[in-house]
């Protein structure tokens, strides 16, 4: 398990992170999510040690995090980079030797990688002649040439098009069920983490506003609601029932909100009397839509 | 635990660099320009300082015997008779360039300018035709004669006896310091811009996931240092052996010495500039701004560059001795006084202890003002933002 505890880090005046401290278990994919300049690239960055920590401490598997152990961690920072001019399958050897893998072990994984992301290039091509998708990919074997005990990574899906999605996703899966690796990364795009992630870290001026499993989440911010759509009826059909308020009206039916124990079942019973219902069902909070709600509060 | 890891870091920066276009053309350029150097001396005839002229008589005159009999009279003359038949012929030849001067009718005819020693030698093949005339009246014998010729030879007794291979030795301390030159200007921004490629291809930042910045920058320069000191020796050997096949030097040992006295200042001033080009390229994301950060640094290498020409002809000036010590400028300065026999020991000691001290200084300094800006990427980063950056 990756633990990051009380971390702090200014630069000049400007404080990036305050206390931040969060846990990455071990087979659990997390989900960082926050604003640009929020503070998730310096976390990262102090988790792998590119970045120093002013206050706090970074630890693995109960440990505080050395040079030898984190050299066994796979990163991928947002800035994507290579050696532009270094063949492919040379510049993969040669960041897993970095982290401490032998030769002849680094190019067996360099050459299993190039098959299971489905590289399309010669090993010799050099990294700046490869199509964007590509390189892309290549990126990825970098950060999984090793066979890294976690994996961090920083925007990984920013610039894939849907199949890119699809691949990485279901890599990073992989590295967490199959390998028990535990993953953290940082994403803008909130539906992919909802769907691929168990947790969910959310940062916000350099603070942890809220962390946790997802459903937990949702589950201490659900409020009473109800999404109803019934045909036919009057705009205003449930003012009749005590307790039941109008949250929102949608195109298509309305969002109510129930308070002071108003029954699910009555309203489902009203609903039914004014016509056809076409939706009935309890609203969830998206991601979206908590992360909206905890940024503003 | 990965303590070792620089040496992977020089390791690629050695092998990578050694396939480029761009080293195999600097080294077949630096070949070209010291055979050039080296077959112009070779031409010019061998290193030993004696002048060797070719001196052309018109065949019967009796002066061909006299002039090769006076030939090692004349201090530090050689001298190569070319019979002609006639004296147009002999003419013809000096105005062709095939000898450097004609001995007709008791007047030296040459091209343009006679060299003094040339005349001096005329001088006396022509009194010795006077002589002859003179000795046959008086019915002189052959022995006598020889006597005569070849007899006392004038001592020449100098108070402070030079080094008489100062020339040679002079001459290879200069193609030495120009190739130094070069090695360290051009290793230097190799591993500036290797800095740069590595921060502006943004792939700094997975190599740090592996190692800290002073590793990185370590073994960057150990590797581009290897680079160029393998460079140095691969072209200071090809010159020594192409100068003593060709006899534009025929002193190897000192030859072999003053080269291993470069490689020698070559390592003390890599070690000492190397940081701070790495600095510059680490305070640049773009190329076209690396030219800008260096300007410093290239200035003051330029400045030691011109010292030691001029130690070459003042090797005791005060701001020669000074140059020969400073680390910025010693290996360029120092290594010329060395071969000319001025410096002093302590001189000598001190510029090696002054360049591993301040080096040993330099490098963690530089380490954290390199470890504060290779990850900012953008603009340009001040030195102090840098440092600063660090903390």
């Amino acid at each position: 398990m990756l633990e990051l505890i009380g971390l702090s880090r200014r630069f000049g005046d400007v404080v990036a992170l305050d206390d931040v401290s969060f846990n990455v278990p071990e087979g659990e994919l997390v989900g960082f999510v926050g604003r640009n300049g929020s503070g998730k690239t310096t976390t990262m960055r102090i988790t792998l040690g590119v970045l120093d920590a002013h206050a706090g401490e970074v630890r693995w598997r109960g440990e505080p995090a050395d040079a030898g152990a984190r050299r066994r961690f796979g990163y991928m920072p947002e800035e994507r980079g290579l050696y532009p001019r270094m063949r492919v399958h040379e510049q993969l050897v040669y960041l897993a030797r970095l982290h401490g893998v032998d030769h002849a072990e680094a190019g067996r994984r360099a050459t299993e990688l190039f098959e299971t992301l489905e590289v399309d290039a010669k090993p010799t091509d050099r990294v700046e002649s490869l199509s964007l998708g590509n390189q892309q990919r290549v990126q990825l074997a970098a950060a999984l040439v090793h066979e890294p005990v976690l994996l961090v990574l920083d925007e990984p899906f920013s610039g894939l098009d849907p199949t890119g999605v699809d691949v990485l996703a279901g890599v990073l899966a992989r590295q967490a069920k199959e390998r028990g690796v535990p993953v953290v990364f940082s994403s803008h795009q909130l539906e992919l983490v909802e769907r691929l992630c168990d947790r969910v870290v959310l940062i916000e001026r350099g603070h942890v506003l809220a962390q946790g499993p997802i459903d937990e989440l949702r589950a201490s911010r659900m409020q009473n609601l109800l999404r109803i759509e019934v045909a036919g009826a009057d705009e205003r059909w449930f003012d009749v029932l005590p307790g039941v308020q109008l949250e929102r009206a949608l195109a298509r039916g309305v969002v109510l909100e129930l308070t002071d124990g108003a029954d699910t079942q009555r309203v489902l019973d009203l609903a039914r009397q004014q016509g056809e219902v076409l939706h009935f069902s309890k609203v969830q909070p998206t991601l979206s839509e908590l992360f909206r709600e905890v940024v503003q509060a | 635990m990965n303590r070792g890891i620089w040496r992977l870091v020089a390791r690629r920066d050695f092998w990578v660099r050694i396939r480029e276009r761009s080293f195999v053309i600097s080294t077949l350029i630096n070949l070209a320009v010291i055979s050039t150097i080296i077959m112009i001396r070779a031409v010019g005839g061998g290193g030993d300082g004696e002048a060797s002229y070719r001196i052309g008589v018109v065949s019967d005159g009796g002066d061909e015997d006299r002039i090769a009999a006076l030939a090692d009279v004349v201090p530090g003359v050689r001298a190569r008779v070319l019979s002609f038949s006639g004296e147009d012929a002999a003419r013809a030849a000096v105005a062709a360039g095939h000898v450097d001067g004609a001995l007709i009718d008791q007047s030296l005819v040459v091209d343009e300018v006679a060299p003094a020693q040339l005349v001096q030698l005329a001088q006396l093949a022509v009194a010795a035709e006077q002589q002859d005339v003179i000795l046959d009246r008086y019915q002189v014998t052959s022995q006598d004669r020889d006597v005569l010729r070849s007899g006392p030879r004038l001592k020449v007794e100098s108070l402070q006896p030079g080094d008489p291979n100062r020339s040679q030795n002079e001459a290879i301390a200069f193609v030495g310091m120009i190739l130094l030159y070069g090695q360290l200007f051009g290793y230097g921004v190799w591993v500036a811009s290797g800095v740069l490629e590595e921060k502006s291809s943004r792939v700094v930042e997975i190599l740090l996931a592996a190692m800290r910045a002073r590793q990185l920058m370590a073994g960057k320069i150990v590797g581009i240092g290897l680079l160029g000191l393998a460079q140095l020796v691969f072209i200071g050997g090809f010159a020594i052996a192409l100068a003593l096949v060709t006899g534009a030097i025929d002193l190897p040992g000192s030859a072999a010495s003053i080269a291993l006295l470069d490689v020698g200042y070559f390592v003390l001033a890599f070690a000492f500039y190397a940081s701070l080009f790495a600095v510059a390229g680490a305070l640049v994301s773009r190329m076209e701004e690396l030219q800008n950060v260096l300007v410093p640094v290239n200035l003051v290498i330029i400045v030691s560059f011109f010292i030691s020409i001029s130690a070459l002809s003042n090797p005791d000036s005060p701001l020669v001795r000074v140059a020969s010590i400073l680390p910025t400028s010693s290996a360029l300065a120092m290594p010329v006084r060395i071969v000319v026999g001025v410096a002093l020991w302590w001189e000598v000691a001190l510029s090696v202890v002054l360049s591993i001290a301040s080096t040993l200084l330099l490098i963690p300094l530089a380490g954290r003002a390199y470890a504060g800006a290779v990850l900012r990427t953008g603009g340009r980063v001040k030195l102090r933002e840098a440092w600063r950056a660090h903390a």
